[in-house]
């Protein structure tokens, strides 16, 4: 039984510095959590505080159900595996996937057994009698995850264990990993910046920002339903596009009102996108009538589509292309409305191209989030 | 070297041992052997699990005893026959091959002569002299990183350092204290700061994970020559020192990235506390609370910006402003003034200083 509860958990330095604060979670047992977050948000002290690198200032921490706050490191049965791993250079793989084991004096029949089969696992048997120098970068990592298997932990703590692998072995070494996490059945805890890395491995995702917590949940719902607008942000890449705008209302009928006042020598130009009733379904709306709000929209609800343009049709704005990327599959467009700059997912049969002015743009009002302007909470989803 | 140390010693045995007498190394060469064509020959019967014996034994027609220095043998010292003669002859060897060892490694290591550089225990003049008696490459570059373990563990940290830079001719781990091993690492010229620091990454990565040890590592300058390694071992530990005080959060402190907590570590404490009572005349900074300090903290991380910290405290900011304006009324100094709030910044580092009370180098 390898759950973790983590409750009301500080991290405060000697100097004043508050690192992580009340931080609680339940991590089941066998689950794989992602903790994302920018630098310097908490994540990786808290993956320490678990491993018990770093003392925890307050809260209590349970592995299972023993509070191990003052249980030393090497008695919580973890096993962590970081960023800036360093293989012993004159060793073989095995050797060093054996090295702490013979350190702890285990068995050599154990080890040999252990180091097998991690090696079975990784699908590195053939490379036991290598130096890390005839390997590449990609089978470096797995030797690094290894010397982790060997332990046979409850937990594995993984802080950023691809930031130094190439786009391409990132890629590839993030479905291996989530491979292992099944074949072990383990409970997995693993710690990126990377937002890619967290809405395709993780079972759940902690978003954090200045050692706080933001939100916890499936990568699927938070990034349909944000709890504020750091996760709308920090989640989905082209990163959803805020638009400072006005709430009214007219009739029953809300609506999101954004663009320019008039000047001596510009004419005013305001946009409107009614919003569907299903928007104020909880009277959330209601407070913010006549208020300024922050309207968020996913670059993939912005649409040049003819078929969508139709569908949409209440909710047109013109635009400027200003620059397009074909990725492929989808096209990226960055688009100017009316000094509003907005970024589309489209299909890459689209015709926009740099310099075209008064492009036809759809917004999916179905889709648009609504944030509070002064505290960047959720209004609606 | 020690091949033509063991080397000599077998050859003077050989007529007082009736027996084929050798030396195998970590890499299972036979590095000396009283059949001088054996030399260089690979040793089938010995594995490396061979080393981890402490006693003797026997693997096809001959007799073996692992010696070396602590904590594991580095050698092997073979002996034709099985019989207990052998196993004597072994154990005999065995000792006399580790003394004479351990008597060159002390005249002739690289690793104490370097050791009495950082500690300043050979004197300037003996330098170059010894230098050139060890071959010891005087025109190459070199830092000195101090590692520093918060816990002691049952492991071995000083292993596990010398296992990651296993090149002895290069780079040299030395033990200084319980708690304190100093790598003397060979590095480009031109290596700028962020690779020493990703270094030392690797080195506090790799004994937390593997070995659950919390470390911290102190960063000297990259020097040339051997002489200027006992000044990249201070700032090493000046680093690390400094670190303690102003940086508990960092595990790698650089001594090229000390900012203002440099200047302040080199005042004398007499003139702190006279500044200290010069920018608190109304009362102490102690009359300050917890969360009154709490909030400057943030204040301050926030650029002095009040709409922006308050909500990152998560208070209204009138309640911010009411908190400013009663430290206004406490020390005199209003944060929201660039000068005062830089005055106050320095006090409060000074006071952090003064209670830590650092070592100095």
């Amino acid at each position: 039984m390898a759950s973790l509860s983590l409750k009301n958990i500080y991290k405060r330095y000697p100097g004043g510095v508050t690192a992580v604060s009340d931080f609680n979670l339940e991590i089941k047992d066998k689950e794989f959590i992602i903790l994302v977050g920018p630098s310097g948000c908490g994540k990786s002290t808290t993956l320490r505080m678990i491993a018990g690198l770093e003392e925890i200032s307050d809260g209590e921490l349970h592995i299972g159900d023993r509070l191990v706050n003052t249980v030393a490191p090497k008695d919580r049965d973890i096993a962590m595996v970081f960023q800036n791993y360093a293989l012993y250079p004159h060793m073989t793989v095995f050797d060093n996937m054996a090295f702490g084991l013979k350190l702890r004096k285990t068995p050599k029949d154990q080890i040999k057994r252990r180091v097998e089969e991690a090696a079975r696992i990784l699908d590195i048997a053939h490379l036991l009698d290598r130096k890390p120098k005839a390997l590449s970068g990609g089978q470096r990592q797995r030797v690094a995850l290894g010397r982790a298997i060997v332990r046979e932990p409850k937990v594995f703590l993984l802080d950023e264990p691809l930031s130094n692998l190439d786009a391409k072995l990132r890629a590839q070494m993030r479905t291996e990993i989530s491979k292992l996490h099944q074949k072990l059945g383990t409970t997995f805890i693993y710690v990126t910046h990377d937002q890619v890395e967290a809405m395709t491995m993780g079972d759940r995702i902690v978003v954090m920002k200045d050692g706080l917590i933001q939100q916890v949940n499936t990568p699927q719902y938070l990034y349909d339903k944000p709890c504020n607008m750091f996760v709308a942000g920090f989640i989905g890449s082209p990163q959803m596009n805020f638009i400072d705008s006005k709430l009214l209302k007219e009739g029953d009928t809300f609506y999101v009102e954004f663009g320019t006042e008039a000047t001596k020598t510009k004419r005013e130009i305001k946009f409107r996108i009614p919003l569907p009733a299903s928007k104020n379904a909880d009277g959330a709306l209601d407070a913010y009538v006549g208020k300024e709000v922050i309207m968020g929209i996913r670059p993939e609800d912005v649409h040049d589509e003819p078929r969508l343009l139709e569908q949409y049709k209440d909710c047109i704005v013109p635009a400027k292309v200003e620059v397009t990327e074909l990725m492929g599959a989808e096209t990226f467009l960055y688009l100017d409305v009316n000094t509003f700059s907005f970024t589309a997912r489209v299909e890459p049969t689209s015709t926009a191209r740099p310099g075209d002015e008064n492009v036809s743009i759809a917004l999916s009002n179905d889709k648009i989030h609504l944030f509070d302007k002064d505290t960047e909470q959720t209004i609606c989803n | 070297m020690s091949n033509r140390l063991f080397q000599g010693v077998v050859h003077q045995m050989r007529d007082a041992i009736d027996r084929t007498i050798g030396v195998i190394d970590e890499t299972a060469s036979i590095i000396a052997c009283s059949d001088l064509g054996r030399v260089g020959e690979l040793s089938t019967a010995v594995t490396a699990d061979s080393f981890t014996e402490t006693d003797t034994f026997i693997s096809g027609d001959y007799t073996f005893k692992p010696f070396g220095s602590h904590p594991h043998a580095e050698y092997i010292l073979f002996v034709s026959g099985t019989d207990e003669q052998a196993a004597k002859y072994a154990s005999l060897l065995s000792v006399s091959l580790s003394s004479i060892k351990q008597y060159y490694d002390e005249k002739y290591d690289r690793g104490n002569f370097v050791k009495n550089i950082i500690l300043d225990n050979i004197l300037p003049g003996d330098i170059y002299l010894k230098a050139r008696e060890l071959h010891f490459n005087n025109d190459v570059s070199r830092v000195v990183l101090l590692i520093r373990i918060s816990n002691r563990t049952d492991i071995s940290t000083f292993d596990v350092v010398q296992n990651l830079f296993p090149d002895k001719t290069k780079d040299f781990v030395i033990n200084i204290s319980e708690n304190d091993i100093a790598l003397v690492k060979e590095v480009r010229s031109n290596i700028d700061s962020a690779h020493l620091e990703k270094l030392a990454r690797s080195i506090v990565d790799t004994l937390g994970s593997e070995f659950y040890t919390p470390a911290t590592v102190g960063i000297g300058t990259v020097v040339e020559g051997i002489k200027d390694l006992a000044r990249s071992f201070k700032e090493a530990q000046v680093a690390l020192e400094v670190g303690k005080v102003f940086d508990t959060e960092k595990t790698i402190c650089s001594y090229d990235n000390l900012g203002i907590a440099r200047l302040i570590y080199q005042l004398p404490t007499t003139l702190c506390e006279m500044f200290l009572r010069e920018v608190f005349k109304k009362s102490s900074i102690d009359s300050l609370d917890q969360e009154t300090l709490f909030t400057i903290q943030r204040f301050f991380e926030n650029n002095l910006n009040v709409s922006e910290t308050s909500r990152r405290l998560f208070v209204h900011r009138n309640t911010l402003v009411y908190r400013l304006e009663k430290i206004k009324r406490l020390t005199g100094l209003d944060l929201r003034e660039f000068d005062d709030a830089i005055v106050f910044k320095v006090a409060l580092m000074v006071k952090k200083y003064l209670q830590a009370n650092p070592v100095k180098y």
